[in-house]
């Protein structure tokens, strides 16, 4: 049976880790290498590299970053975000470890090049990240180049319902950082239902994770600044989501490598 | 002496993943396109993120695909990870029907109804010998649009995702894996240690 997601995030800005609240302020963490090894120590289901601002300074992705993480050697699937211009891009950031990519800006600017990224790529590697908030009970689309918000355009949503991206990762923008502050009727009313989703923004409950994960287009939950605040968060988390369908709470295998094996 | 082990380099992957969880069993790794570079490794790894045709096509402008269809035929381990695994099969109907490697049976389709297979699922051996056994009902990370149907004696480890599928598949020496033990942690590691080893030594 397929298992429900914990999705650790480092959102990286200036070069460094940083906890991010609201998508306006921003306190520093550390050095991304290190907030990234902790998470693949820890066990987490999938690592989300978030660098916030590649797209608004033009700067295209932080390849020297793909390096250094390529680097470590993770065993933790890795997906990256931030600055995905092209179909070259995404190929070579996929070369350079990346397992998946979080598309955003490419959305509000050229779904052709989405396209290609698919066509080249497949459909299992795009995830769509859409900031998302409610204003008089209407589901917004926030734009954080511009610090605007629009409403889901019939576009996106039939964009949506083809089938080129994998998975939306639906952020409360308003609540990100903040704890308990995810607004669970951001999935509910979100139009598209066959789009597997990973929340994300202000989940810091399990029993709000609880909630989420038990509802059938909720394929993950996403924690960024949580994950930093108590030793041992992952597991812990882990372990009170007990009787829904996630891995382990630690990533030790009951199996030993192959004793005597000649290598 | 390490065993010596060429990823396949066609630029359609995750191949920096695939050399790191390898160099860290202790294997010697080599990540290349030439022949030459390619003959000398014990076993070949061919793996892959992205779409049928167009990692098809770059096989066949680097001349990879009369050369992968060789060394099986003569018996030097081959295994394909994830879209290299699908690589391996007769063909897929991903953006209309292309030819594989055909050097196994069966052929790539979508899964039902626009679905998609990811994150982390279990895997059941249908051989329960070495090296499949020790990782049976294990989790690993699947990242995958489309899956194989093959033939059953083909088959060495079923999925449940919606319905049943194969998740891996052996012939001979030549060894398929839907799911990416380079990213599946201490379980994925387990696995390609004990397989290898097991290809490289029988």
């Amino acid at each position: 049976m397929l298992k429900k997601r914990l999705v650790g995030v480092v959102t990286i800005k200036n070069g460094w880790a940083v906890q991010s609240f609201g998508y306006q302020r921003y306190l520093p963490l550390g050095k991304p290498l290190c907030v990234i090894e902790n998470l693949d120590r820890w066990g987490v289901d999938e690592i989300l590299v978030q660098v916030i601002d590649r797209s608004i300074d033009g700067q295209g992705p932080d390849f020297d970053l793909l390096e250094r993480i390529g680097k470590q050697g993770l065993e933790t699937p890795l997906i990256y975000g931030g600055g995905i211009r092209t179909e070259s891009d995404g190929v070579r950031l996929v070369q350079m470890g990346a397992d998946r990519l979080l598309i955003d800006t490419l959305l509000h600017q050229n779904l052709i090049e989405v396209d290609r990224l698919a066509n080249k790529l497949g459909a299992q590697a795009l995830i769509a990240s859409l900031p998302m908030s409610l204003n008089d009970g209407n589901l917004t689309w926030h734009d954080y180049r511009s610090n605007s918000d629009k409403v889901v355009s019939t576009e996106l949503e039939q964009y949506l319902r083809s089938g080129v991206l994998s998975e939306a990762l639906l952020v409360d923008w308003r609540g990100e950082g903040l704890a308990s502050r995810f607004t669970n009727d951001l999935v509910d009313e979100f139009p598209v239902k066959n789009t597997p989703l990973i929340a994300f923004g202000g989940l810091s409950n399990a029993d709000q994770m609880r909630e989420l994960l038990a509802k059938t287009n909720v394929t993950a939950v996403a924690v960024g600044n949580f994950l930093n605040y108590r030793e041992h968060a992952v597991q812990k988390y882990k372990s009170a989501l007990n009787g829904l369908p996630v891995r382990l709470p630690t990533f030790s295998t009951v199996n030993t490598l192959m004793a005597g094996a000649d290598v | 002496m390490p065993i010596s082990i060429a990823i396949v380099d066609y630029g359609m992957g995750n191949q920096a993943s695939v050399v790191h969880a390898l160099r860290s069993l202790g294997f010697r790794v080599k990540l290349t396109a030439s022949a030459n570079e390619l003959d000398e490794a014990q076993l070949l790894v061919l793996p892959g993120v992205g779409a049928f045709p167009a990692a098809m096509e770059v096989l066949h402008q680097k001349g990879l695909v009369s050369y992968l269809k060789e060394s099986a035929r003569y018996g030097r381990p081959l295994i394909g990870i994830c879209l290299g695994m699908q690589l391996l099969m007769s063909g897929s109907h991903e953006h209309g029907y292309t030819e594989g490697l055909d050097l196994i049976p069966g052929e790539v389709v979508p899964f039902d109804g626009q679905s998609v297979h990811i994150g982390w699922n279990s895997l059941e051996f249908t051989r329960q010998t070495a090296p499949w056994a020790a990782s049976d009902g294990e989790a690993f990370y699947f990242n995958h649009s489309y899956h194989l149907s093959a033939p059953e004696e083909y088959r060495v480890a079923v999925t449940r995702h919606r319905s049943e599928f194969t998740s891996a598949l052996q012939r001979g020496k030549v060894v398929g894996l839907q799911f990416h033990p380079e990213k599946s942690q201490a379980a994925g590691k387990t696995l390609l240690k004990n397989l290898i080893s097991e290809l490289t030594h029988a």
